[in-house]
């Protein structure tokens, strides 16, 4: 019997909405006070679903542990009290908007799945990002947004 | 159409299989194996699949789905042992997946006229929740 188990992370981080190619005055209307030029922050919350088969033993559909170390490693400890712009290097190119962010935390649980979970194991099915209450963000499918992208 | 209705009950519980070692079940389902049992504040959401009735407006009569959901669901798992009160769980442990599972399989067949159970997400703590849709 195959269930989607949804885990939620947190970590809080900052970042700026900037970028070089847009004039000042184009860059405070695309972005707001986000893009004030010392930065400011959020609690970030991830939202991981994975589909599985419920072990018949365990009653499980994904090793939480496994998933939990996965998402520290990739996710939580790289970006947890750090400044996105300046300290995670795709984020010196790209603007790190919610969007962005969500690509990227999908993009790298996604290269790092089989890895850890093996080609027979449980499937990466989504990512949500809350930058707030009113701001989230949802990758389904891989990043091309394809059912088996 | 979809529509959801959340409902909410009380339950202990002790995620831990006979057929596993005591280290194995630590490892699998760490402070949850606790032998002694412990409890969460579960949140369901159950979605129905329809169409509003052209009369009603209704895809159903969301007085019946409380009661159902509360005669199947509630009355069955609230402020109750689930290893020792609520069938399977005496034979299969009882993690956030098999409840799901299990409340579907008390749901799905009740549901009925125009519309059919989509789904059901049952949310252990506000990190973890688990959605069901049946076997297609």
């Amino acid at each position: 019997m195959t269930v989607h188990l949804s885990r939620r992370y947190r970590f809080p981080a900052s970042h700026r909405l900037y970028s070089p190619a847009l004039s000042e005055e184009e860059n405070r209307d695309v972005y707001g006070k986000c893009a004030n030029p010392h930065g400011h922050g959020h609690d970030y919350e991830v939202e991981v679903t994975v589909s599985g088969k419920v072990d018949p033993l365990t009653g499980r559909s994904v090793d939480l542990n496994r998933l939990d170390a996965l998402a520290e490693q990739q996710i939580l400890g790289p970006f947890r009290h750090r400044n996105l712009n300046e300290e995670v290097p795709v984020f010196r190119s790209i603007v790190p908007t919610t969007e962005n962010l969500s690509l990227e935390v999908d993009r790298r649980l996604r290269t790092a799945w089989q890895d850890a979970f093996g080609a027979a194991g449980p499937r990466l099915e989504k990512v949500r990002i809350w930058e707030t209450d009113r701001n989230i963000c949802e990758i389904t499918g891989g990043p091309a947004g394809g059912a088996d992208a | 159409m979809v529509i959801s209705k959340k409902v909410e009950f009380s339950a202990s519980h002790i995620c831990r299989s006979p057929q596993l070692s005591d280290a194995e079940n630590e490892h699998i389902y760490g402070a949850a194996a606790n032998p002694l049992g412990h409890g969460h504040n579960y949140v369901v959401e159950v979605a129905i699949e329809g169409e509003p009735d052209p009369v009603t407006g209704m895809i159903l009569d969301l007085k019946r789905l409380r009661e159902l959901l509360e005669q199947r669901v509630l009355d069955v798992y609230d402020h109750r042992l689930l290893n020792r009160e609520v069938a399977p769980f005496d034979r299969i442990v009882p993690t956030v997946e098999n409840i799901a599972i299990d409340i579907w399989n008390r749901v799905a067949p009740c549901i009925g006229g125009r519309a059919r159970l989509y789904s059901v997400r049952v949310h252990e703590t506000g990190e973890l929740s688990v959605e069901y849709r049946g076997e297609k």
